[in-house]
């Protein structure tokens, strides 16, 4: 008997999860330590306007928010894999007490 | 360089705008609209059996549905967002920031493992698949109680939301609050008469009879120049009972609403719910969209808002902590609760009750994809513009008070929309966005909570034998019952909404996302330790909330102004307490106890061997 292997689905499913923590973590790293650094506590002679935005709001929020669009649009056309579900378990054959009415 | 300007439109807090015939119009629309998708829901889910027609449209929910429903908060965002940026001003953009990522960690982490699991044992609720994948009725029941109990504090919340709006769309109400501090009181001669008193304390309460307060403190002030010590003592709770009158319009606002959502919810379950919400999410959109043009061209562009509104305020409205209107020392977003926020929408979005049911119910994995790129535009076409015209809101209507912010959006759009053809109905139709994003939280919420009695409690439970008539039955009468309820608790209405909505989310996510996260991905974990995430997670934001609401920390002057406040340990939200604890918990409990059943799990998590096809 060979050994069991992971469902496809499985497989797919937790390299897509990786890949979304690590943006996760890459835009909330960016944009945090960005706004905190150039965004607070500020004298308001300094502020400067990027296309109407405060500066900071402009380099920390709007560009990793835009670059979170491209790269959700990326990820949901490109990189994630589409898998077959499966067969729905009928209702009436709960054979493994596993849900259904 | 701060240039200065003069807006071309602007007004003053006590220019009160009317609220015409227009916003009443809007409503009647929505409420009909809403009626009709129920009826259609009605028709699309008799397909299948009635369970999981009801409770999940038979698994066949589109992209457009599947991505505009799943994790738009809606309830709050046309609410109280809206007053934080008028509030505390730019950094309020930060506060939202966590929303870039939503659509790629709602839909990305789990939404296709939870869409196979819930199809390979045949679930339906949330509570059936936590069930079904380790085979144990006590962890269903602890999911469902959790799920409940999370729900109830949303629901009622959300019907206070949803009768105030009614109150704000009735022609010359007087009010234009959505705020929570609309209650006033007045003590009129009639009630006076009525109350046993001393005639010498009657003499003195004349001198208040027919006179407005907008607070209890300001009552009780008054109260305190005309009476003594002892009488205050005696009759100061009786005075003000009678000085409070019956606000009716709320009332009726209450029980229409309360009919419309239970009304087509009953009709269509479900898929009423979600389509519904599809419906508010699109007019949602149309309305910050329409009101960002208006609100631009109104004050002469981003630039000049800011600068006004800077002038207006202080450095704190356009960088951060964030502007302290009160002058209070109170730091609106510090570095621990920025970084916070950024867990709190992903994993509120991730492991919401409501929204892993709505990706059970995902017509495939290509819906799953294409909801991710159609949530993340329609987040950046949402968020950011909403900064942008509550940042005209402060250039253009500057002097709101404390406790009156929530009117910004629905001043503005008066204000913007005062000397357009047909104004009041686009006004009408700007303002109606929140009355549907109310009724499509609620709507979801009464299937959730239904679901969970019947299903995960009566069916499991009580009665498995029940048939589809006696299923149907019930599952009406839940909702009806728990529409009952929420009228009941909102008579009087509570108070500090969006905190209590705030709770309800980081508490289930805090519950769920752990054990979620076990449950799709890891062979390894078992019932008791999923059990021990569960408890720990949700255990730890309760419990800090608790020990916030004794007064706990509250000398620390950061977050919003309420007294439903958590104790913010180490300055970052309880979300991430209850994170870190349920995921320990989860995992050391999991490795201490017996291994899973092994056959269980390899159903679950292995290939399906090949058949050989017999031709």
């Amino acid at each position: 008997m060979s050994p069991p292997t992971d469902d496809p689905v499985l497989r797919s499913a937790r390299r897509e999860a990786l890949v979304v923590f690590a943006a996760w973590l890459a835009a909330m790293a960016y944009t945090v330590i960005y706004c905190y650094r150039n965004g607070y506590d500020r004298p308001k002679e300094s502020l400067t306007f990027v296309l109407g935005f405060p500066d900071w709001v402009f380099w920390g929020i709007v560009v990793p928010w835009s670059v979170c669009v491209v790269f959700s649009f990326w990820f949901g056309a490109t990189f994630m894999k589409d898998e077959d579900l499966g067969e729905e378990l009928p209702e009436q054959e709960d054979e493994l007490g596993l849900g259904g009415g | 360089m701060i240039s200065s300007f003069a807006p071309q439109l602007a007004a003053s807090v006590a220019d009160t705008p009317n609220v015409g015939f227009g916003t009443l119009a809007a409503l009647i629309i929505f409420i009909l609209a809403s009626m009709w998708i129920g009826m259609l829901a009605n028709k699309a889910m008799s397909a299948g059996t009635f369970m999981k027609g009801f409770f999940l449209g038979n698994r066949g929910l589109g992209a457009w549905a599947l991505a505009l429903t799943a994790t738009v908060q809606s309830g709050g965002t046309f609410m109280g967002f809206p007053s934080l940026v008028y509030t505390h001003g730019w950094v309020v953009a930060l506060w939202i920031a966590g929303y870039m990522v939503v659509p790629i960690t709602g839909f990305g982490v789990l939404g296709k493992r939870l869409a196979q699991l819930s199809r390979k044992t045949g679930a339906i609720t949330v509570p059936d698949m936590f069930r079904a994948r380790f085979n144990s009725p006590t962890l269903g029941l602890t999911a469902s109680l959790f799920i409940m109990f999370y729900m109830s504090f949303m629901m009622v919340a959300q019907f206070k939301s949803g009768a105030l709006v009614m109150k704000l769309a009735w022609p010359s109400s007087g009010t234009l609050a959505l705020s929570e501090e609309s209650a006033a009181f007045e003590l009129t001669t009639e009630n006076l008469n009525k109350l046993d008193l001393p005639a010498d304390v009657k003499e003195k309460l004349a001198a208040m009879v027919d006179h407005p307060f907008n607070k209890d403190s300001e009552i009780k002030a008054r109260l305190s120049e005309l009476l003594s010590k002892q009488e205050l003592e005696k009759h100061e709770k009786q005075i003000l009972n009678a000085a409070q009158p019956i606000d009716w319009l709320f009332l009726i606002g209450l029980g229409i609403f309360t009919l419309t959502v239970v009304g087509y919810t009953l009709l269509g379950g479900f898929l009423a719910a979600v389509w519904t919400d599809l419906f508010q999410s699109v007019m949602m959109l149309v309305g910050v969209v329409v009101l960002l043009f208006l609100a631009l061209s109104a004050v002469g562009g981003m630039e000049n808002a800011t600068n006004t509104a800077l002038e207006k305020t202080g450095p704190g409205f356009v960088f951060g902590p964030g502007y302290d209107p009160k002058g209070e020392g109170r730091v609106y977003l510090p570095l621990g609760l920025a970084f916070s926020f950024f867990w709190v929408w992903v994993y509120s979005g991730l492991a919401s009750p409501a929204g892993m049911v709505r990706v059970m119910a995902g017509k495939s994995t290509e819906v799953i994809r294409k909801s991710i790129f159609l949530l993340s535009g329609y987040n950046a076409l949402i968020y950011i513009p909403l900064v942008i015209i509550c940042v005209c809101g402060r250039a253009l209507v500057p002097d709101l008070p404390p406790g009156k912010t929530d009117e910004i959006i629905p001043r503005l759009a008066l204000l913007t929309t005062a000397k357009l053809p047909l104004g009041s109905f686009v006004a009408g139709l700007i303002l109606a966005a929140p009355f549907g994003a109310v009724m499509a939280t609620v709507s979801s919420y009464l299937v959730v909570i239904a679901s969970g009695l019947i299903r995960d409690v009566y069916q499991r439970f009580i009665n498995p034998q029940a048939g589809t008539h006696t299923l149907r039955r019930l599952s009406y009468f839940a909702m009806i019952t728990v529409g009952l309820i929420a009228v009941a608790a909102n008579i009087n209405p509570v108070d500090y909404l969006q905190v209590i909505v705030v709770f309800s989310g980081t508490g289930a996510a805090a519950t769920f996302c752990v054990a979620a996260l076990m449950l799709a991905f890891w062979r390894r974990a078992t019932v008791a330790g999923m059990l021990a995430a569960m408890i720990s997670g949700g255990g730890t934001v309760i419990t800090l909330y608790l020990l916030g609401i004794q007064g706990l920390g509250a000398e620390t002057l950061i977050g919003p102004v309420s007294k439903f406040r958590p104790y913010f340990l180490l300055g970052v939200d309880p979300l991430l307490w209850g994170l870190a604890l349920s995921l320990l918990a989860g995992i050391i409990v999991s490795l201490l106890t017996t291994p899973p059943d092994a056959a269980l799990v390899s159903r679950l998590f292995d290939a399906e061997p090949v058949r050989e096809v017999n031709s």
